[in-house]
């Protein structure tokens, strides 16, 4: 009995998830027919254009979303991710402008040393993603809550670090990680890639993808089969800690500042999202990583196809709402197994 | 000649890819209790959900009173005056027992649900079980025979014209049972009609007037209780005559075989104190005893599954050091779990990723086998020891209960273990493929593998192990040869301990 | 029947969650008495302002409470209260319309939007998380769709409706005097101890409130016992919008004005007062009395560090994440130790 090939492809979430993108792509070309149009600007080195802007423009919600999709393959979320980005980009102008009473005024200039400014941030998000693992895997407690607790106070952390002030800087290698190139693209494109073959390395060349998913169905019965499951969500935290990190880092290069209230605001929301649009089941285990990014890639386009309406930058909000409504519904499972039906009664005809 | 209060005709029911009713009739009088019976997979459950609304069949027609009826919830079915005492037990654990009796339908006073009346009823209800209990505690709070008998008193209070019990005596003691059975023939006296389904086959001797044998979805026939034997009942749920299923040949130990697993004096934090165990090479030794007597705490000592704070595991000689289950299986020690939904299967995976995981665990992640390693692997066992399947990737879940054990115990054989513990390996799979699993687990001593076997049944037991371990009140009562000593032999030890 | 004395019906082990929020509320609040009685902490005044200053929040936590023991969650209450003010704002002062027409609309939007979520989760089946996600940036987005500036509200109903108050007086010398200093309960206050009290009857008093507790303990027995699982479900988010659209309105009345990033964060302050006033988030426990203290628990924080004078506002923060996770190791203690009983 073979699975027949149209209705397994109905009922894939991630089947639906292309379809949609490619369907608002097409609407936005619609509309604007340079829309695909990519220019090379020789003062800067990089490339131009809408494309190239939506994958830059989403590379956080995107590194986030690799560590999401893995935490929600284990059957939780993350919340905390959000607080963490502050933290990260706290820290980093931190030690890059150390005593502002000092060092008045901003400049190409760094306090501590350059590999400090970037590896303390990293090391402390991975410890607080650890601190958060920690609390699922040995206290037990549900994931949606012990994230709660940094998502809570992780600004507040943050803001103490800074002494509630921002701070500003104009360090030029630190410029780079955000607004710089490589390649002829965007620097945060090139981390993205990284990160995201990274993850899919880690995950899918070794057996930890499995283990994930083995856990996020059934944590008993892998433990039984010698699975530290344990030390699986220890690792699965501790890498969503240090990619918001580095969303953090990316971020506050963008800005070259810290923004303690608003940095990653709603980076949590916007990650779960892309993970659920991509097809991995909010219940825990199979993951697609692939989805994950056409997910984020699906929020970004949108927030572009409404700014092309010339409708104001928060307003997009409703939009982005109406149109992740109907991806989401035609996902469900009643409206794909309707589907699914109608497809193997068309084949059977 | 009664009159039937009920009568299904023709039930069809399909699930994708098996017919699980096919042209199922059945009818029920008023004020008869009535056995249904099969093997699991015969389509008893079905049936069952078919007429409470939790299935909607796909063909055939539902009679209740000669009104057709077509309930397509729970709630309608309820509403009809059918109800339902579910296999499982299904009822909320956060509510306090009383609730769990009243919920949907409290007693109200004055807009308000009267508590008051709430907690007099249950006490009341409970009390004719001869439970003297605080119904306002958590039902959470009591064990799984308390909560049992709170789905029974649900269930008998709503006065009904016909009541489904699906196994409601699994996890009750003798007495227990007893009580139940005399307030089933109460109820039947007022002239309710009660569907039974169990399979100990002395209740349904004890209490029925009537039986339906269910074989593979299909009716094989109604008969009264009177009609036919024991042997002759079996022979119909079967298909098969019992002694050709069951010609198995003990495991053939050498006198001089060398120990393979030794406890000494071993126990946990909390129930078990002391226990020894020798086990040699190529032996099978049966754990026998009641639900509670420290079988299961035993087996999952020996696996690190719960902590061992005193004694000594020796395996092959050496000491083992087990805190937890990656432990054992470096040391090659395998464990089947008894709840194979909850710790057995992964459900959501596939074949291949079931089969493979006990030997990857033990690589450790760093390591992976390869796609095609773990598809061999997976079709090779899928080969040996028959899994029904169409190939390796269908979802471990959507196979049938006896396929999944099939599934778990190809996992751990896959791991090449030197012990291997099998907890209820054949709970609730049906006779033909008990029969398989008792010879794959011979054939394993027959390749020098120890097993320790852990089983319920009693008969099982006694058939293929070579020596048998009796515990009693978490404390090892006494060991027999298998070879030679009968179910009295056995039962004698576990009712009055002495050996 | 076995009587029941009043002792085992208090110390039934359900409650021992609602009696930690009150216990560490009484703990922090003797703690703010003992250092800041000089300061005025010890009035009654400043035990009212507790209430005067969080009643929005405790408003939505009483439709939030119901949303969490039927173990869903509700992210679109904060987005939702402030599309309320939004109406109230725009339709009073730029569209000149009556208030009660505002709050009128708001009611049918804020209840119309819980329902069509509730029938998505339980209908499509689509995550409660997801949904109301969606529902709270279609909610935000309509807000600033309307005015991306804050509008003040200026309507001699909502002005008398805001400045509405009784003083708190006691008898001295014969005759009722303010008691000083000035205390007063407002509309707010009033509204928030109404929605407590409705809560707890709907709760604890009807079969509608039994029910949420049965499908947050099991949904598949609460459906196999013939409960009415999806309407009762849809019922619960339409309510907690009714709850949203109240604690917009209270909010309006408390900063009298609209704006659409008001409330942003909210629907986590407001589930962080449920579940350290017991609720557990797996659903099926929760009481209205503990969502009553866990609101003053958490407002109580903001007003030590009030008084404090020196510690700067994001302690506040901190503390009430400490608070979150002494909370949580309370619940999975009291948890395991209870299913421990079980074996």
């Amino acid at each position: 009995m073979r699975k027949n090939a149209l209705s397994g492809l109905m009922q894939s979430k991630v089947t639906w998830a292309v379809i949609a993108e490619l369907l608002i792509l097409l609407v936005c070309f619609v509309i604007r027919p340079d829309f695909f149009s990519i220019s090379y600007q020789p003062s800067t080195g990089m490339l131009y254009g809408s494309l190239i802007d939506i994958i830059n423009r989403s590379a956080e919600i995107t590194i986030i979303s690799m560590g999401m999709t893995l935490v929600i393959a284990l059957g939780g979320t993350d919340l905390s991710v959000g607080a963490l980005v502050a933290v990260a980009g706290a820290i980093a102008l931190k030690f890059l402008r150390w005593d502002v009473l000092t060092y008045t005024t901003p400049g190409d200039y760094t306090v501590y040393p350059y590999v400090l400014v970037l590896v303390v941030p990293l090391v402390v998000c991975a410890l607080m993603g650890l601190f958060n693992g920690f609390l699922v895997a040995k206290g037990g407690i549900q994931p949606i809550i012990a994230t709660l607790i940094l998502m809570v106070c992780g600004r507040g952390v943050a803001q103490i670090l800074t002494d509630g002030k921002q701070f500003t800087t104009g360090y030029s290698p630190f410029r780079v990680i955000g607004q710089g190139s490589f390649l002829y693209l965007p620097m945060p494109i090139i981390i993205t890639i990284i990160v995201v073959v990274a993850v899919a390395l880690f995950t899918r060349k070794t057996a930890f993808g499995a283990f994930v998913e083995s856990v996020g169905v059934n944590r008993s019965a892998s433990r039984l089969s010698g699975i530290k499951a344990g030390t699986v969500i220890l690792i699965v935290f501790m890498i969503t800690g240090l990619l918001s990190g580095i969303a953090g880092l990316i971020y506050s290069s963008r800005i070259m500042s810290n923004d303690s209230n608003n940095a990653g605001l709603n980076f949590e929301m916007d990650a779960i999202l892309a993970v659920v649009i991509g097809g991995t089941n909010m219940a825990g285990g199979r993951f697609s990583l692939a989805g994950t990014v056409i997910g984020s890639l699906i929020i970004r386009t949108i927030v572009t196809f409404v700014y092309y309406f010339g409708i104001v930058s928060e307003a997009t909000m409703a939009f982005k709402a109406l149109i992740i409504a109907v991806v989401i519904v035609l996902q469900s499972e009643p409206v794909r197994e309707y589907f699914a039906r109608r497809a193997r009664r068309s084949e059977a005809a | 000649m009664q009159e039937n209060i009920l009568e299904m005709t023709g039930i069809t029911m399909q699930f994708p890819g098996v017919k699980a009713l096919d042209n199922v009739n059945f009818s029920l009088r008023a004020g008869e209790i009535h056995s249904l019976l099969g093997e699991n997979g015969a389509g008893k459950s079905t049936l069952i959900k078919c007429l409470t609304g939790v299935n909607h069949m796909d063909a055939g027609k539902i009679l209740l009173d000669g009104r057709e009826i077509r309930p397509s919830s729970p709630r309608e079915a309820i509403e009809e005056g059918i109800s339902t005492v579910f296999q499982e037990v299904n009822l909320c654990p956060n509510l306090s027992v009383a609730e769990n009796i009243f919920v949907g339908r409290q007693p109200m006073k004055h807009g308000q649900i009267n508590w008051h009346e709430i907690n007099s009823r249950a006490s009341e209800l409970m009390s004719r079980f001869h439970l003297d209990i605080d119904v306002t505690r958590p039902l959470s709070y009591y064990s799984t025979a308390i909560q049992q008998m709170t789905s029974i008193a649900r269930a008998v209070d709503i006065q009904a014209k016909i009541l489904i019990l699906d196994e409601p005596t699994s996890s009750l003691d003798e007495n227990e049972v007893q009580l139940l059975f005399n307030v089933m023939r109460d109820l039947k006296s007022e002239g309710i009609g009660i569907i039974f389904i169990t399979h100990f086959l002395d209740q349904i001797y004890a209490v029925s007037d009537r039986m339906t044998i269910l074989r593979n979805g299909h009716l094989v026939g109604t008969y009264d209780i009177n009609e036919l034997s024991k042997v002759e009942l079996v022979t119909k749920m079967v298909g098969k005559d019992m002694d050709v299923i069951f010609n198995l040949k003990r495991a053939d130990v050498k006198p001089d075989a060398e120990y393979m697993l030794k406890a000494e004096h071993i126990g946990d934090a909390s129930h078990i104190n002391d226990i020894s165990i020798t086990l040699k090479k190529g032996e099978l030794i049966g754990f026998a005893g009641l639900l509670g007597s420290g079988r299961t705490e035993t087996a999952e000592m020996l696996f690190g599954a719960s902590k061992t704070v005193k004694g000594d595991i020796y395996l092959d000689g050496e000491k083992l050091t087990l805190n937890q289950p990656f432990d054992a299986i470096k040391a090659n020690i395998a464990f089947c779990p008894e709840d194979r939904k909850r710790d057995g299967i992964i459900g959501d995976l596939s074949i291949r990723e079931n089969i493979m995981l006990a030997v990857q665990s033990r690589k450790g992640f760093m390591k992976p086998m390869t796609f095609q390693e773990q598809t061999d692997l997976a079709n090779k066992y899928i080969k040996l020891l028959g899994i029904a399947t169409p190939d390796c990737e269908k979802k471990a879940g959507e196979l049938s209960g006896g396929n999944q054990q099939k599934v778990i115990l190809a996992r751990w054989m896959a791991a090449q273990p030197k012990v291997l513990i099998l907890d209820e390996p054949t709970r609730g799979i049906d006779i033909g493929a008990k029969a398989e699993i008792q010879r794959l687990m011979l054939e394993m001593c027959g390749s020098g593998v120890s097993v320790i076997f852990i089983s319920s049944e009693l008969d099982e037991i006694i058939r293929c192990s070579n020596r048998i371990i009796i515990m009693r009140d978490r404390e090892k009562v006494a060991e027999v040869d298998g070879e030679n000593c009968t179910q009295q032999d056995i039962l004698k030890i576990i009712a009055e301990g002495a050996a | 029947m076995k009587k029941q004395s009043l002792l085992t019906r208090i110390t039934n082990p359900k409650y021992i969650m609602v009696y930690a929020t009150i216990m560490i509320f009484l703990v922090i609040y003797a703690f703010g008495a003992f250092m800041y009685a000089d300061k005025g902490f010890m009035t009654v005044r400043t035990f009212v302002n507790l209430f005067i200053d969080n009643a929005y929040y405790g408003i939505s936590a009483v439709g939030m409470t119901m949303v969490l023991i039927t173990g869903g969650i509700d992210l679109s209450v904060g987005a939702v209260a402030s599309l309320t003010g939004m109406f109230i704002a725009y339709g009073t002062s730029v569209l000149g319309l009556h208030p009660l027409t505002c709050i009128a609309a708001a009611l049918v939007m804020g209840v119309g939007l819980g329902l069509l979520m509730g029938w998505v989760i339980h209908y499509l089946n689509v995550p409660a998380f997801i949904t109301t996600l969606t529902g709270m940036f279609f909610a935000r987005g309509v807000c600033s769709l309307i005015s991306r500036e804050s509008i003040d509200i200026h309507h001699p109903m909502i002005d008398s409706l805001a400045s509405w108050k009784i003083y708190l007086m006691k008898f001295s010398n014969g005759s009722w005097v303010k008691i000083k200093p000035i205390a007063f309960i407002n509309f707010n206050v009033l509204l928030f101890v109404i929605m407590i009290i409705i809560g707890t009857f709907i709760l604890q008093k009807t079969r509608f409130g039994r029910n949420i507790y049965a499908i947050g303990g099991n949904e598949q027995s609460a459906a196999l016992m013939g409960l009415p699982v999806g309407r009762t479900k849809v019922l619960v988010y339409g309510f907690n919008g009714l709850c949203s659209v109240l604690a917009g309105l209270s909010y309006a009345l408390y900063v009298k004005s609209g704006w659409n990033l008001s409330l942003q964060g909210g629907e986590l302050e407001v589930i962080t007062c449920a579940v350290i006033g017991g609720t557990l988030l797996t659903g099926g426990v929760g009481y209205m009395i503990g969502t009553l203290f866990g609101v003053l628990l958490k407002s109580v924080i903001p007003a030590l560090i009030t008084f404090n004078g020196n510690l700067l506002s994001w302690w506040g923060k901190i503390a009430t994440g400490l608070l979150l996770l002494l909370f949580i190791c309370i619940q999975s203690f009291v948890v395991s130790s209870s299913s421990r009983k079980n074996k």
